[in-house]
């Protein structure tokens, strides 16, 4: 009965794409076993690099803020990512807890 | 995902509707989604999943589709009865947990005294307002002046309208008290022992805002064992 739809985020997009900003949208919308961060948590990534809210307890944020930058930059409208412990970057973007989730990314606009 | 769409969600979040934001992921697509509403082309398809996601409040990808849905449904609506130095840490808790708050309290002197930040209390008896406002199995009742005049005639609203959640602050012996007036007035053992009393889970606090984080504790624990998923 939680509720992840976090209108201080969405309120904060809104103001963002108004004041001329480029925004990508992060929704976990898939997790497997032990992950931190609930179907629906969400994050805001603005064309510098700038975030608000989170995806995960800060296990795969760097990794969904690089593929953000990228979809801006290349005018993608969205992209799935899945996260997975027995991925190859493991090492630098791999959930500790050992879960596996499915973030998509989106363009607003 | 379109700026209206996201305009429009906050609209309709701030209006307490129910309502479910569905996106394609295979091409990118998102609408709202409520009760009857129709659909567009790219989830029309889908009908019968997306009713059935929507009805049992459900979110993820819909089994073997490439349809993500996100269910919002008005949150649980907290009543404190008395504007006491726990309540104040009560709201600030409650906030961040996705509750509606409104507190009550008859007593001119706690309403105005008591310093209480972004919300107004309303300086009324329990059953006045409780004539006033749609009150059911989505409200949550906090009794917590332990004066039988004003908690009891709120606990008895809250039994009779079976709430999600009652908890009434006092000791045992208080409770017991409170338990054998209730029993006199008609209601019988299972009803009452639906009142958490005393009330929050036991961490052994003493303070306001440990006796708040324990009400809470136990309010968030209740929530999440009625949610079926």
């Amino acid at each position: 009965m939680t509720q992840s739809f976090n209108s201080t985020i969405l309120e904060e997009a809104i103001s963002w794409i108004e004041s001329g900003q480029q925004v990508a949208l992060a929704t976990v919308v898939q997790t497997w076993g032990s992950s931190p961060f609930q179907i629906g948590s969400k994050m805001i990534i603005n064309e510098k690099g700038k975030f608000l809210g989170s995806v995960s307890g800060g296990c795969v944020e760097t990794s969904v803020i690089t593929e953000c930058l990228e979809l801006i930059k290349n005018k993608n409208s969205f992209k799935k990512i899945d996260f997975k412990v027995s991925d190859e970057n493991a090492w630098n973007v791999g959930l500790a807890c050992g879960g596996e989730m499915t973030v998509f990314i989106e363009q607003i606009n | 995902m379109k700026i209206e769409t996201l305009k429009q969600i906050i609209k309709k979040k701030s209006l307490n509707e129910q309502f479910a934001i569905i996106t394609n992921l295979s091409n990118g697509s998102s609408e709202i989604f409520k009760a009857e509403s129709s659909l567009s082309k790219n989830f029309i398809n889908f009908k019968n999943e997306i009713e059935n996601y929507y009805n049992l409040k459900k979110n993820g990808i819909i089994n073997e589709t490439e349809i993500f849905i996100e269910n919002y449904f008005k949150p649980v609506e907290v009543i404190i009865v008395g504007a006491v130095h726990i309540t104040q840490y009560l709201i600030e808790f409650l906030k961040n947990l996705n509750f509606e708050v409104k507190v009550i309290d008859p007593r001119e002197y706690f309403v105005t005294k008591q310093k209480f930040q972004n919300i107004k209390i309303i300086n009324k008896w329990p059953e006045e307002i409780f004539k006033k406002i749609r009150t059911g199995s989505n409200t949550a009742l906090i009794t917590l002046t332990h004066d039988p005049k004003i908690d009891e005639p709120a606990l008895k609203h809250a039994l009779k309208k079976k709430f999600f959640y009652i908890g009434a602050l006092g000791s045992k012996k208080t409770h017991k008290n409170r338990c054998k007036r209730l029993k006199e007035d008609g209601f019988n053992n299972k009803e009452i022992g639906s009142i958490h009393g005393p009330i929050g889970l036991d961490i052994g606090g003493k303070s306001a805002p440990e006796i708040a984080l324990s009400i809470v504790a136990q309010l968030v624990s209740e929530r999440n064992k009625s949610i079926k998923i």
